[in-house]
């Protein structure tokens, strides 16, 4: 029978942090971390644990930051969860793999190196995952294992005897299902024990690295002989492999075939864009009624006066353009989510990596690069599992071309204004799908081209090797997808009744000013109109009168910001057209070229101080975010002015 | 670099890549011919010189999906080169 792996004699050698002495506190809450290899469960669990809500999907590399919560234990007592990136060692070559390692060895400032942790492991993968444990238990930190998805397990045959487990391993062991909350008291339970004993007397925590690379054996032996001891304690304790996944063998046949495999790829990404005009429609119909109906009732029952004005014309014209996209959003992150959940994104990864070969990416970089259709920033973020720092810093450069959920609505409003739907493939794809569908691989094509060049150029480097875990697929939980689409509403709303509002506030106000006895100015020579005026000049070779401009730069702030911008403006120079008919009033602004123009010009500017801002932080200084804010808008205003010169 | 190889590795001995074992196929990993930064990733995932591989499709593109303990890795043709393997019941097997 083999010793128990944890270590109570455990000597650190040099190199070791010392953990701060306010350890010692006791007023201090118990600090407890999640660790374990990615995809394993550990945001799900976190998220079961804390009420919270982090982002969760079927795929390696979805967490990149730590995060913290509280969990509360049924008799009130509260404990700080850690949710760490998932790590298969502690080597940290990755940046998000390093944030693992600095939380566990108590380097985060402001963060206590925890006094407990839970190891989560995918219990259908256990001696591969289980080569986590030694490092883990030398850190001397009392250790919970959790046999995560052990539903799974059984129901593919495999099996394992938990208790002579956790005797060979030398820590407590419990098996759960984090998905359906089975077996979280027993987590509960370990949690209640580190809130009893309180936090660890002040010591000395090893350096993981020490404990990985600071033995005399060179790496491949260390590896091996870890594995033997592993496979040892896994024979042991009863471990059976289980099969392979049916479903999964079955999925995979259809979806990475060689012909079926990207025609389906194809497919799905027609049906999404189909979907956004199709399906939404309804939806988007529903809430302009509401919103109409809302401001027509206000308009009623409010007296004339400068406050009504600002009601109706500035904020509701303006916030109320823009909430009638939500519908569309809702429809792309639906499919986000079942694609994410299910495991289908993995084998996207997969399809388009000999893309990525040739243009010097890793194939990793194609998942934050996805991710990006979302938003740029926790896209940028998610870059973090790019182990290469060229490849990664080219991956941050060129995320922001794939387009953004921001650019949805203002994309969705030009072509809705300027291209008639007709039958393109049937009833599968028509011409505004396409227009949209072609806004989008104008912006792939354009990130793949850019960061082709960077890759030969300023970011020069050997391609690395590329190799991806693909997940067993999974039914996506409608509770899961049902709280990520109400989260995204929430922050879509938040934004439109923040930003936007205020935009609209400001803008209502520069369009009365200067009044001349007591009227308001036409809109021409309000304030407003007078800087719009100023910059005119700049963007008239692009077919783009001020108004457009004022958009432009309101939307500095958020992307869809211009439509507000638009929205308030309009419904000021003309406030018997009865707002939202923005379409109207922006076919008597642009011409269709200056529309294709302009549609242009957002599939490349980078309009988003969010991203400028992450983007500094994320490559340590302004060198990058001002080459990219210089780059994308030299190609968006060179690309605009050939669109108008063209059509 | 140290050429990474399972202890009963015979240096002698012609041994087939990955890229030359027909789907299906369980072999048993010998050597893996990266450099240790390109490596280590896979060590980690437990493509270890010893494990049993089995190559169980091919992505469209033609790289190899193999399955090991239970886990499905799809690879890059260009690193499926590198790895050496054995069939069982072979030389020195």
């Amino acid at each position: 029978m083999p010793p128990p792996l944890s270590d109570p004699n455990y000597q650190p050698t040099a190199g070791d942090a010392v953990l701060p002495a306010d350890r010692t506190n006791a007023a201090i809450t118990p600090i407890v971390a999640l660790v374990g290899p990615p995809n394993s469960g550990k945001s799900t669990l976190f998220n079961q644990l804390t009420g919270l809500r982090q982002k969760v999907a079927n795929y390696p590399g979805v967490t990149v930051e730590k995060h913290i919560g509280t969990a509360r234990l049924p008799d009130q007592r509260a404990l700080q969860l850690v949710d760490l990136p998932g790590t298969n060692g502690f080597a940290a070559r990755s940046m998000d793999e390093r944030v693992t390692r600095d939380v566990l060895e108590g380097r985060v400032q402001g963060l206590r190196a925890p006094d407990a942790l839970v190891l989560i492991v995918d219990s259908t993968r256990l001696e591969t995952q289980l080569m986590l444990v030694e490092p883990t238990l030398k850190l001397g930190i009392p250790t919970l294992l959790v046999l995560n998805m052990a539903d799974e397990l059984e129901q593919r045959g495999g099996a394992v005897r938990d208790d002579d487990l956790a005797e060979h391993l030398g820590v407590r062991v419990v098996r759960t299902n984090a998905r359906n909350g089975d077996g979280l008291d027993q987590v509960r339970d370990f949690l209640i024990g580190v809130a009893d004993r309180g936090l660890l007397p002040p010591r000395t925590c090893p350096a993981l690295s020490n404990i990985v690379t600071g033995t005399p054996l060179p790496m491949v032996d260390q590896f091996t002989e870890r594995r033997r001891r592993i496979q040892e304690i896994g024979r042991a304790s009863g471990f059976v492999l289980p099969r392979g996944s049916e479903l999964t063998e079955r999925l995979d046949g259809l979806f990475l075939h060689r012909i079926w495999g990207p025609l389906i790829f194809l497919a799905v990404v027609v049906l999404v864009f189909q979907s956004i005009f199709t399906w939404a429609v309804p939806l988007m119909d529903g809430v302009q009624i509401l919103v109409a109906g809302s401001g027509a009732w206000m308009a009623e029952r409010l007296p004339e006066s400068w406050i009504r004005a600002l009601l109706i014309d500035g904020v509701w014209a303006g916030v109320g353009s823009v909430v009638v996209f939500l519908p569309q959003i809702l429809v792309l992150f639906l499919f986000l989510g079942l694609l994410e959940d299910s495991g289908y994104m993995a084998r996207a990864a997969v399809i388009a990596d000999r893309t990525m070969y040739r243009v010097g990416l890793q194939g990793r970089a194609f998942l934050p690069l996805l991710s990006g259709y979302a938003c740029a920033i926790p896209a940028i973020l998610a870059a973090r599992t790019v182990e290469d720092e060229r490849d990664r810093l080219a991956t941050i450069f060129v995320t922001p071309f794939m387009t953004c959920s921001a650019r949805l609505p203002v994309y969705a409003l030009l072509i809705a204004a300027f291209i008639p739907e007709r039958r393109l493939v049937g009833p599968f794809l028509g011409t505004r799908a396409a227009t949209l569908l072609g806004l989008y691989i104008l912006g792939a094509l354009t990130a793949i081209a850019t960061a082709a060049v960077l890759r030969r150029t300023l970011l020069r480097g050997q391609r690395d090797s590329f190799f991806m875990e693909l997940p067993p697929y999974r039914i996506p939980s409608v509770r899961s997808i049902g709280l990520r689409l109400y989260d995204r509403s929430r922050i879509f709303l938040r934004r439109a009744g923040t930003i936007i509002l205020a935009v609209a506030i400001i803008l209502w106000f520069l369009t009365q000013v200067p009044q001349s006895g007591g009227a308001p100015p036409s809109i021409d020579d309000s304030f407003i109109g007078r800087m719009g005026q100023i910059i005119e000049p700049v963007i008239r070779p692009l077919g783009f009168d001020w108004t457009i401009g004022v958009g432009l730069i309101s939307a500095l702030a958020a992307r869809e910001v211009i439509i507000g911008t638009l929205g308030t403006l309009y419904q000021v120079e003309d406030p018997t057209q009865g707002s939202l008919q923005l379409q109207d009033a922006l076919r008597n602004h642009l011409d269709l070229g200056a529309a294709v123009g302009l549609l242009v010009f957002f599939a490349f500017a980078l309009q988003c101080t969010s991203t400028i801002a992450v983007m500094r932080r994320e490559t340590a200084g302004w060198k990058w975010p001002v080459l990219q804010f210089g780059y994308m808008l030299t190609l968006a205003y060179g690309f605009a002015l050939f669109a108008n010169w063209l059509i | 670099m140290r050429p990474i190889q399972s202890a009963n590795h015979d240096p002698t001995a012609t041994e087939p890549h990955l890229v030359d074992i027909t789907l299906r196929e369980v072999v048993e990993l010998v050597r893996i011919d990266l450099p240790a930064d390109q490596m280590e990733p896979l060590l980690e995932r437990g493509l270890l010189p010893g494990c049993q591989l089995c190559p169980v499709r091919q992505s469209p593109s033609g790289d190899p999906i193999v399955m090991v303990d239970g886990t499905l890795l799809a690879i890059r043709h260009e690193v499926a080169r590198c790895l050496c393997v054995r069939r069982p019941g072979s030389n020195g097997a």
